[in-house]
């Protein structure tokens, strides 16, 4: 409890000094856009590579919209969730709000749940194609150039959190790619992540989520993680997930 | 005898009163759009028609899997330079169109190839003003990656946090 106070009080601090420097400057330059400080710019002619980890850490307690912005952005960007002949069964979802109650308290929360970039993902062991494929920086994804629909993925996940486009789409996102018999998940924003970028979702909700590398110690998510813990969904299946929460 | 002569000589000038019909009908991609970004494609002209799609082939694996995102053999940029997003008259090109004018469909129509690039991505270039270019969505905010707006207290956090947090 008093680390998490900890927690709030540099926070609170961080917030006060924000503004001061909004009142100093006068002028307000939006630089969101740019390169963010957790994800570290490389060549664009070079390859990921494994030293890096990709993890994201997001503090229920602080959606206070229990996620559904952050899902707003993934359909924003990457044009799901409003395909022309989908019925909503069908729909697309990267993303999406869970609402867990306890039976014992009633307690209950919401958080958002997309793919968990799992270390020992279970749909890239099914896949027959080896289009389910985990990049060497940890990003969970489809390489739909070779995906033959066959859903197996789909599946596998113990997350939900694949879908299957079911009809012909034009005008898809540029950097987003998606079309009909392959199946889709969360990249973690990888076009954005590659230009040294923040994931959609992340900058929709700064206050309660933070992107960044794993594998550095000084990186602002191992240092929260190793601070305030961060919990898996199913822990027990041991898949060693990316995306973790505070506040489960 | 000289009724066959006469026929087969009919029937030569048929063939060639077709080959000449044919020829006419090669339709010619539309090299003006790109003509007037750049005077010389990516690759030599030579290269470019016959391999383009080797080229094609080998940079979007290294794209999917490696994170490599030069530009250089990228088909987001053969759309950008070769693909006007309307036509003249403002309505949308794309690849599947009956006319056939979708500067990529206007040869592969023609040699009878079937390729799938664009059953997943973008056949024309993005345009922010086209109401008709994106998917509707059904929301009305926008992330802060959107160019316009004030920027909330949020902005500033996520600008801030770096330092609070490591201290
Ligand atoms: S959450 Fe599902 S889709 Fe994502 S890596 Fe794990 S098993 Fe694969
Ligand atoms: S649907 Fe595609 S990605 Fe999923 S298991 Fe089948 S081939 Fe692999």
């Amino acid at each position: 409890m008093s680390q998490i106070n900890a927690y709030r009080r540099k926070f609170l601090a961080a917030l006060g000094g924000v503004a001061a420097a909004g009142l100093a400057s006068g002028v307000i330059v939006r630089e969101v856009k740019a390169a963010s400080p957790d994800v570290p710019t490389r060549p664009e002619d070079q390859p990921v590579s494994n030293k890096v980890r990709w993890g994201m850490l997001i503090d229920i307690n602080r959606l206070t919209d229990g996620g559904a912005s952050m899902v707003e952005a993934c359909k924003r960007e990457h044009g799901w969730g409003n395909d022309p002949k989908a019925s909503p069964e069908q729909q697309a979802q990267w993303m999406r709000t869970v609402k867990v109650t306890d039976k014992l308290t009633k307690h209950s929360f919401t958080l958002p749940v997309m793919c968990q970039h799992c270390e020992e993902p279970p749909c890239v062991d099914v896949c027959p194609t080896g289009a389910s494929m985990k990049r060497a920086d940890g990003i969970v994804q489809v390489n739909k150039h070779i995906c033959i629909g066959c859903r197996y993925c789909m599946m596998a996940c113990p997350y939900k959190a694949r879908s299957f486009v079911h009809e012909n789409l034009t005008d898809q996102r540029v950097h987003s790619p998606r079309g009909i018999g392959t199946v889709e998940s969360c990249n973690l924003c990888v076009h954005r992540v590659d230009k040294g970028q923040l994931p959609a979702c992340v900058e929709a909700a700064p206050q309660a989520v933070i992107f960044g590398d794993l594998n550095d110690p000084t990186s602002r998510i191992s240092q929260a993680m190793k601070a305030l813990g961060g919990s898996q969904i199913r822990a027990d299946l041991s898949l060693n997930t990316g995306v973790r929460y505070l506040g489960l | 005898m000289r009724g066959l002569q006469r026929i087969k000589f009919a029937l030569l000038g048929l063939l060639a009163i077709g080959l000449v019909a044919c020829d006419a009908g090669v339709p010619q991609p539309n090299l003006a759009p790109a003509k007037a970004k750049a005077a010389q494609c990516v690759e030599p002209t030579a290269d470019i028609r016959k391999n383009h799609m080797a080229y094609l082939n080998v940079h979007r694996d290294k794209t999917v899997i490696e994170g490599i995102r030069s530009t250089k053999h990228s088909l987001n940029e053969c759309i950008n330079c070769h693909v006007a997003p309307t036509r003249e008259d403002g309505s949308a090109v794309h690849y599947t169109d009956e006319k056939k004018d979708h500067f990529c469909a206007s040869c592969h129509t023609y040699v009878g190839v079937k390729m799938d690039c664009f059953q997943c991505h973008a056949d024309r270039p993005e345009v922010t003003k086209q109401v008709n270019y994106q998917h509707k969505l059904s929301s009305n905010t926008y992330h802060l990656s959107a160019q316009t707006g004030q920027p909330s207290a949020q902005d500033w956090l996520l600008l801030s946090t770096p330092q609070g947090a490591r201290q």
